[in-house]
């Protein structure tokens, strides 16, 4: 009791210290505070206001048609091309070919052929409509667009004309009509999308949150020389290694939970240009019940990442081969935020045994207003038991005098070679953790 | 009454992948007194750092005993630590803290109680002249004020043993003689001190006993008048050299 007493003692003004000093470091401000609240929002507000930029650009050009084989019966379908604002019928060339050819060549957007039905058709007069358009090229794509709605409106019509000639009303021949409505509201809408963006950020941001500080807190001690000087406070040294390991796990959890706050801040911002196009309501807001979720996910992925990179720098002796022993480790990190984008992805017990992934489904379905109990439980488990593990090989590596005063030359991988699986004494010293 | 600094048979060994074991130290003996400085006196690579680095628990030993006021700086290695106060040229500063926070922090963490915290940390800026400075970042002190800070740090607690460190290395003329001057004054103040060096001048001037060290071992420890009348040899420098030839097996006898 009184060991644990003198521990907490002890870590607490070094994880003071830690973090003040931190706060100081520009390069830890940048990267943990600034970055999160600043660089994601500004990122997708440039891109979304791009993106409707240039959906203005494509909206105010005019795409040129040309119509090869519409005869005099097919007047009423030239008559609403040239009534489309966005179409400009060209002056049609007879030959097909040609007109393909201006197609390829650019000049023209869309080429509609109407060519008589295949073995004559059901009905007398029928015809079949064929819309050529080069998907390659953005005007040609809208073009196609804007001829499906005027030939869709056009097919409407003739079928209704052919209908009233055979007497048939229009209830009669139209057996079934198709609407879809969403029963989802504006929030929900919004916490839909929040949890496709935000998870994905959040683990970005939490692993950029604990790199510059995991480096700092290990190699950059050394290359400092306050290694030493630490080494000889009146203190435990697993006080000094938690008081180091929570100020790096503060950092990686501040840094996720500020940008989940600002982005979802900024979100209705963001998106207003492309909701407004799309005219339906979205209202981006976190459920209340989501907020724990969210500090949870925070926390234990910030004390995951942040043990995984200090085991990496432990073993560097300067900032730059810190940051390069780390790397792999945040690579590693973001490795499974990719399978988030995978359509339908579910929250299911197995993944629930993956770590980070575990955490990420969670903060998404949290976002969501969804909780499945089980597998929070198990997500909470799956990742304690990680970061004891991540905190047993830092204390056997630890046990390493020379990591520990910085005089091994090698990464985490040389360790392993040279010392666990060699079985090489601890490089003739005791034990480093006192 | 035992010695603030006892140290009986203290060995380090390390392991190098081109030379296999070396012995840094080998089974080294001595004690140090309380209002003395007691100095360790060796060439490069003798095993002065290594040594003291094992009385300050930065290191562990292979064998063999250091006490610090009585604390086996093994098995009692935080007791150890808050009795002594270590200062070497690879014990740098925070840079990001202030003068007066590097105070405060050493201060606590060495175990002054939190309530006397800041009136430790006026005094000891009070006594080493750094009021103008003591709310600057130690990254923005020149090294005269930073060695000053960090000679405050290594007494903050006010600890009964000082292990210095080779502390004028990288010091102008000015600031080592002033080194020397807070170090004598430590002694005046009761403290036991042992101080390392390869500068004999330094040596003759502040030590009451002295111990050549080389190859890890210890070949004479005594005062500067005990090992002339020992040696036949007046300078520090020729009583070193005679004793290093000694123990390199040339007979010491160069004239």
């Amino acid at each position: 009791m009184r060991t644990v007493g003198r521990l907490l003692e002890g870590v607490w003004p070094i994880y003071r210290r830690e973090t003040r000093a931190a706060l100081r470091e520009r390069t830890i401000v940048v990267n943990s505070i600034v970055i999160p609240i600043v660089l994601y929002p500004f990122l997708f507000w440039a891109m979304f206001t791009g993106m409707a930029f240039v959906m203005g650009q494509t909206e105010g050009f005019v795409s040129r048609v040309a119509v090869i084989g519409a005869g005099p019966q097919h007047r009423p379908f030239l008559t609403m091309l040239e009534r489309s604002e966005k179409v400009e019928l060209q002056k049609h060339p007879s030959e097909a070919a040609t007109a393909l050819a201006a197609l390829r060549s650019g000049e023209l957007d869309a080429v509609v052929e109407i060519l008589p039905a295949a073995e004559g058709g059901a009905v007398p007069g029928e015809f079949a409509l064929r819309v050529t358009v080069d998907e390659a090229k953005e005007r040609s794509r809208t073009a196609r667009e804007r001829l499906d709605r005027v030939t869709e409106r056009y097919r409407g019509e003739w079928l209704a004309r052919e209908a009233r000639a055979r007497g048939v009303g229009a209830a009669e021949w139209q057996g079934f009509s198709i609407r879809s409505r969403n029963v989802s509201s504006a929030r929900e809408m919004g916490q839909f999308l929040l949890g496709l963006l935000l998870p994905m950020l959040f683990v970005i941001m939490v692993a950029v949150g604990c790199f510059y500080p995991a480096v700092d807190a290990t190699a950059g001690e050394r290359e400092r020389n306050t290694w030493e000087t630490t080494m000889t406070l009146a203190v435990p040294r697993l006080a000094v290694v938690t008081a180091k390991y929570l100020s790096v796990a503060t950092f990686g959890g501040l840094a996720g939970i500020l940008n989940v706050g600002v982005m979802t801040a900024s979100m209705g911002m963001i998106f207003a240009p492309l909701v407004a196009e799309a005219g339906e309501g979205v209202e981006f807001r976190i459920p209340l019940a989501a907020v724990p979720v969210l500090l949870l996910g925070a926390l234990l992925l910030a004390l995951f990442v942040a043990a995984g990179m200090m085991i990496f720098a432990a073993f560097a002796r300067t900032f730059k081969e810190g940051q390069s022993m780390v790397t792999p480790f945040y690579l590693l990190v973001l490795l499974p935020v990719m399978f988030l984008q995978v359509p339908g992805l579910e929250f299911s017990l197995p993944l629930a045994f993956v770590p980070v992934v575990n955490v990420t489904m969670m903060v998404r379905e949290a976002i969501s207003n969804t909780f499945h109990w089980p597998q929070i439980g198990i997500t909470v488990a799956v990742s304690v038991g990680v970061v004891a593990a991540c905190l047993w090989v830092a204390t056997r590596i630890l046990a390493f005098e020379d990591v520990v005063v910085g005089s091994f030359g090698g990464s985490l991988g040389t360790f392993v070679k040279t010392r666990l699986l060699a079985g090489r004494g601890r490089g003739g010293a005791g034990e480093g953790s006192r | 009454m035992s010695q603030p600094v006892v140290v009986q048979g203290l060995t380090k060994i390390f392991f190098d992948d081109a030379r296999g074991e070396v012995r840094a130290v080998d089974g080294v003996d001595f004690f140090c007194r309380a209002g003395e400085i007691f100095g360790l006196l060796g060439a490069n690579g003798a095993g002065k750092t290594t040594t003291l680095r094992m009385i300050a628990t930065v290191l562990a030993p292979t064998a063999g005993t250091a006490l610090v006021m009585g604390h086996d700086v093994q098995r009692e290695a935080e007791a150890a630590r808050r009795a002594l106060g270590f200062y070497s040229a690879t014990t740098a500063l925070y840079p990001r803290l202030t003068a007066r926070e590097t105070l405060e922090f050493f201060a606590r963490i060495n175990g002054v109680a939190a309530a006397r915290v800041p009136a430790r940390a006026e005094e000891l800026v009070a006594r080493f002249g750094l009021g103008d400075y003591a709310d600057t970042r130690v990254d923005k002190l020149s090294t005269g004020m930073k060695q000053k800070v960090s000679i405050a740090r290594t007494v903050a607690h006010d600890p009964p043993v000082l292990v210095f460190d080779e502390p004028t290395v990288g010091l102008d003329v000015l600031n080592a003689l002033e080194m020397q001057r807070v170090i004598a004054e430590f002694r005046r103040e009761g403290k036991a001190i042992i101080f390392s060096t390869h500068i004999m001048s330094e040596a003759e001037r502040l030590c009451d006993r002295i111990a050549i060290i080389h190859r890890g071992r210890i070949h004479a420890c005594d005062t500067l008048e005990n090992l002339r009348a020992a040696t036949g040899k007046h300078y520090l420098e020729d009583i070193f050299i005679h004793y290093v030839e000694l123990a390199n097996g040339d007979g010491g006898g160069t004239p």
